[in-house]
């Protein structure tokens, strides 16, 4: 892992480390969910931290999922601990396991892409809109309208999903408070 | 060029370009929060402020 002050790091060095942590095995298939992930669909919206969705292999001895085999993996190679996050290469990232089978969906259905040569994989447009709908702040609400209104995704792989993870209704409710009378 | 232009060239770019705006984005927001905010404003410098944080 590459040191310095967080100042000026490329997400580059971050998802390399990520990606070596996925080779020596101590996370499986992982995928860049939130505002980051967003950002390949959308143009670029200021965040200060990065949510990767991961998958972890099951310790044999437990039912429970732990987070503490990523900590202390990125800890002895520089990584810091903040609140909720672990900062690497410079960026704060909040490691997060599927909740729910949406998000289990999208990390299984996630997009390959490049960062600087790095491959990574990012959650599908039509899943980060699922989530955002199911999450339903404010700001998931704005970056919802972002994705509809730049034509971001594919409507029927949408309903699709939606349907799947018994969202519609949210959908339909969402639909009427935030697009009538849009033709969107 | 319009803001609508502008949002869609921008989304048309690259994910290593748009990462790299994020960066960028990323230290102003860190810059900003690190001065902390202003105590005193003049009325001319309160007046430029609030046309700057116009959409």
């Amino acid at each position: 892992m590459a040191h310095n002050d967080g100042k000026d790091a490329p997400v580059r060095v971050t998802l390399e480390t990520i990606n070596q942590m996925q080779a020596d095995g101590v996370i499986g298939k992982y995928a860049i969910g939130g505002a980051v992930g967003a950002t390949l669909y959308l143009e670029p919206a200021a965040t200060l931290d990065v949510d990767i969705f991961v998958t972890l292999p099951a310790a044999p001895d437990s039912l429970l999922l732990s987070l503490e085999p990523i900590y202390d993996y990125l800890k002895a190679r520089g990584g810091t601990v903040k609140d909720e996050h672990i900062v690497i290469g410079g960026w704060p990232v909040q490691f997060l396991p599927p909740s729910n089978d949406l998000e289990r969906e999208a990390v299984t259905e996630s997009v390959a892409t490049d960062v600087e040569g790095v491959t990574t994989w990012v959650m599908s447009a039509e899943h980060l809109v699922a989530i955002a709908l199911r999450t339903g702040r404010s700001k998931d609400h704005i970056r919802i309208l972002q994705f509809i209104e730049q034509k971001a995704v594919d409507r029927d792989e949408l309903q699709s999903i939606l349907e799947r993870h018994g969202l519609s209704s949210k959908w339909l409710q969402f639909e009427s408070k935030y697009l009538a009378g849009t033709h969107e | 060029m319009s803001k609508q232009e502008m949002r869609k060239r921008l989304a048309s770019l690259s994910f290593s370009e748009k990462i790299q705006i994020l960066e960028k984005l990323r230290d102003r927001s860190l810059a900003f929060a690190a001065t902390g905010p202003r105590k005193k404003t003049t009325a001319g410098g309160r007046k430029k402020a609030d046309k700057g944080s116009k959409e």
